[in-house]
């Protein structure tokens, strides 16, 4: 679904590249999250799979990026409609403002898209039901709690139906009860199989619980890819300042300790963990 | 310095009532976590501290300063309040304006306004950046920044909210270090956090609330483990005290390092 | 977070109609408040026109509290002025050197009826619309989007403006800063205060236009639209008489 290989991309005006070679491939239906520091290129690679890096922020790029087989890193994000969404960590300024409830804010997407009506309702019941709004259809988006808005965004920008999703730290600003809406939704998404997903997080228990695929990034360069449990247990992670989840970290002090067998992978959830340790 | 609540009840305008006949004390020098779901009260208990709001009945004490008689400047010298928003404050052409924004309005001169700024970024880890244009920086760097800026009026209170947002490994362990540090020197720190793994390894008395009113408060080992307690103030109990929960463990840790003693314990036992 | 839109919504009355039909009866009752003399006319199509198209509205109390708590500032100083120092004869009362008199007073409440029509009209106007619906039928008809986005997220996003003024006052008094006091004080307390609410605007604006990039807001082309806004024939017909009632009573006036 999404290929990408030696992207490299400079912010016009910095010093160093934002995204170094950047290589990676990510499967239809595949929920894929982006580790690392604050600063390692998360935002920039969301940007790039958006088109609003080089469009919007300028800069140079190198490097090619293949959606479903097409090549977008020469398209502008209003090209990029109905391919790929955008949803970023602020809830607010998401909320376009233009409309007074929740059904039309959703809907104001598909009418730019010059969406017929019948299937315009078609559309919204679904995004409604997939983010759990369908009871706050009516209200005004600025009533909402802060991840009521966040699932309101997701859900205004999977009703024009990308094929890939990519969410900024969505849970960033967000309470427990709102991180837990979201990732709810994204289950759901998950489960229908339709959409692929691209996250960056930062709370790594979370990421270990729905990801199907973790990469990390360090300084703009892809430091590690592959399964959850083997890349999030990894201690390579700490030295790109990355971070591991307190289950990771008790069993390998457990086990530096001579608790726990040598021969098991490190966990990173918390069945795991009682797993490792029992 | 000590922070007291009596009696307090407040309403907002709007005729919410948002805090219900509080009575807290925290002692000089103490750490307290103050959690609880959204609308629980815990920002609306926070800025009864600095004085941005006075109760309706009751009384709030900063030491021997009654909030009610004094005015947010005054209080500004005593508490120091590290808000959620770092772009709802920074306005300066400079990091090193911004934090010094603080100690100047507090009328000290300007040998010491310059070097209370020096330490306060050297603990925040952002000399480098003290001539960057703070809006030029990451979200959580302007974060840092706002900390600093608090930091730098080196009040005897200090309050800390939601500190941990968008922060990597790295920056939590700064603001662990941070923590610690305050501690060390004394301070009194407050936090409203939902991040329980930083509040377990930080705080050692945790503060429920909940619709008003304060529904636990004690020890960090004795709130932290009661998993309907938290479960009722819409948080996750911290990793390690699932883990050792899960496990049957006899206590509850609050650090890797206790979780690692009492394994150990456990499993000495079965030998 | 208070809403500045003041639509109240209704099942009957003139929420039903078309915005367009309901923008022109405002423009006509202005154009009738403008031109009309005689005062007992201008309040004959107040109580004839305005207040039975309330009530029909569901809207009849608010409609009247508003108008007076509008008109009365209005009223007050009119009659006072007008009263006090218009030229004429009929002396109803003497204050020392200062006299009131009839003409003066009638002619402030000649002033005041239109002011009331005037401000009447809108005021159904709102009451009965939705400003986003208003918009949607004027881009319909060629309005330039941009120019209705503009408005209605004016509307919805300026109330933030006040509860992020607020977090920013509450920060920068946090920090020490004094906003009690002298001119000299004040003015000083300005930039910590507009300050961040400028910058973090303009960041909010950043993202904003990003969002609404990914909404294909800018996209050229024919847009369809969720809600379908009512007309109907009679509606078109009544415009077009309120639209000749509109030019001829410009008309009788100017000839």
């Amino acid at each position: 679904m999404i290929e990408i290989s030696g992207l490299t991309f400079t912010y016009a005006g910095a010093s160093s590249p934002a995204l170094r070679q950047v290589d990676l491939s990510v499967e239809r239906g595949q929920l894929c999250a982006i580790v690392g520091a604050n600063g390692a290129g998360k935002t920039t690679l969301c940007y790039a799979l958006t088109g609003f890096v080089p469009h919007f922020y300028r800069g140079s790029l190198t490097g090619s990026i293949r959606l479903a087989g097409r090549e977008v890193t020469k398209s502008p994000p209003a090209d990029l409609v109905g391919e790929v969404g955008l949803v970023f960590q602020n809830p607010f300024n998401q909320i376009t403002g233009a409309r007074f409830t929740v059904r039309e804010e959703i809907a104001f997407g598909l009418e730019n898209l010059g969406v017929p009506r019948q299937e315009m309702v078609e559309r919204l019941e679904e995004a409604l039901d997939i983010t759990g709004l369908a009871e706050l259809a009516e209200r005004s988006p600025f009533a909402l709690s802060g991840g009521q808005q966040q699932r309101l965004a997701i859900a205004s920008v999977i009703a024009m139906r990308p094929r890939l999703l990519v969410l900024d730290e969505p849970t960033s600003q967000l309470d427990p009860a709102g991180t837990r809406e979201v990732f709810a939704a994204l289950r759901a998404m998950t489960a229908r199989g339709e959409t692929t997903i691209v996250l960056t997080e930062l709370k790594l228990a979370l990421v270990a619980a729905f990801a199907d695929r973790v990469v990390a990034l360090a300084e703009g360069c892809v430091v590690a890819d592959g399964e959850p449990r083997q890349i999030l247990a990894s201690e390579t992670l700490q030295a790109y300042g990355i971070g591991e989840t307190r289950y990771t970290q008790a069993a390998r002090r457990a086990l530096q300790s001579g608790l726990a067998p040598a021969d098991r992978p490190l966990p990173v959830t918390l069945d795991q963990a009682v797993e490792f340790l029992r | 310095m000590s922070v007291r609540f009596e009696g307090v009840s407040f309403s907002y305008p709007s005729g919410v009532q948002a805090l219900r006949d509080i009575d807290l004390a925290v002692g000089d020098g103490e750490a307290v976590a103050v959690i609880g779901e959204n609308g629980a009260g815990k920002t609306t208990l926070a800025k009864h501290m600095n004085g941005l709001l006075h109760p309706d009945s009751g009384k709030v004490w900063v030491g021997d300063w009654d909030t009610a008689e004094r005015t947010v400047a005054q209080l500004s010298r005593r508490v120091g309040y590290v808000f959620q928003n770092p772009d709802d404050q920074l306005f300066e052409r400079s990091v090193r304006a911004e934090v010094a924004f603080g100690p100047r309005n507090l009328g000290l001169s300007a040998t010491d306004v310059r070097s209370l700024v020096e330490a306060s970024l050297a603990t925040v880890g952002l000399e480098a950046e003290a001539e960057s244009h703070p809006y030029d920086l990451h979200v959580s760097q302007r974060r840092m920044v706002a900390l600093a800026a608090t930091l730098a009026m080196r009040t005897p209170v200090v309050i800390l909210d939601e500190p941990t947002t968008g922060q990597d490994a790295a920056g939590v362990q700064r603001l662990a270090g941070i923590v610690d540090g305050l501690k060390a020197a004394g301070r009194t720190v407050v936090t409203i956090s939902h991040d329980l793994d930083f509040c377990a390894e930080h705080f050692e008395r945790v503060v429920v609330m909940s619709r008003g009113h304060v529904l636990a408060d004690g020890p960090a080992p004795e709130i932290l483990s009661q998993v309907d307690l938290l479960a009722q103030a819409d948080v996750e109990p911290p990793q390690i005290a699932q883990l050792s929960r899960a496990l049957g463990l006899p206590s509850t840790p609050m650090s890797v390092e206790e979780f690692v003693e009492l394994f150990a314990a456990q499993r000495g036992h079965e030998v | 977070m208070t809403s500045v839109i003041l639509y109240r919504p209704s099942a009957s009355g003139l929420q039903q109609a078309n915005p367009i039909t309901k923008l022109v009866l405002a423009g006509t009752l202005l154009a009738a408040a403008a031109t009309i003399q005689p005062l007992a006319q201008l309040l004959a199509v107040f109580i004839v026109a305005l207040v039975p198209l309330a009530a029909w509205s569901r809207v009849l109390a608010l409609f009247l509290r508003t108008c007076a708590r509008l008109i009365w500032p209005f009223a007050l100083s009119l009659g006072v002025i007008q009263g006090f120092f218009a030229p004429g004869s009929t002396i109803l009362l003497s204050l020392g050197p200062l006299a009131l008199k009839a003409e003066g007073l009638g002619a402030a409440a000649v002033f005041s009826s239109r002011i009331l029509l005037g401000l009447g009209s809108a005021t159904l106007l709102m009451l009965t619309t939705r400003p986003d619906m208003l918009m949607l039928a004027l881009v319909q008809r060629g309005l330039p989007r941009q120019l209705s986005y503009i408005v209605v997220t004016a509307l919805q996003i300026i109330p933030s403006f006040q509860s992020r003024a607020q977090g920013i006052l509450d920060a920068q008094r946090s920090r020490g800063l004094e906003t009690e006091g002298g001119v000299g004080r004040r003015m000083r307390a300005l930039v910590p205060l507009i300050g961040p609410l400028v910058l973090g605007s303009l960041m909010a604006l950043e993202e904003r236009a990003i969002a609404l990039e990914s909404r294909a807001f800018m996209r050229p082309g024919p847009r369809t639209s969720l809600c379908a806004i009512p007309d109907s024939r009679p509606q078109a017909v009544v415009r077009w008489i309120l639209v000749a009632t509109m030019i001829a009573l410009v008309l009788h006036r100017v000839l």
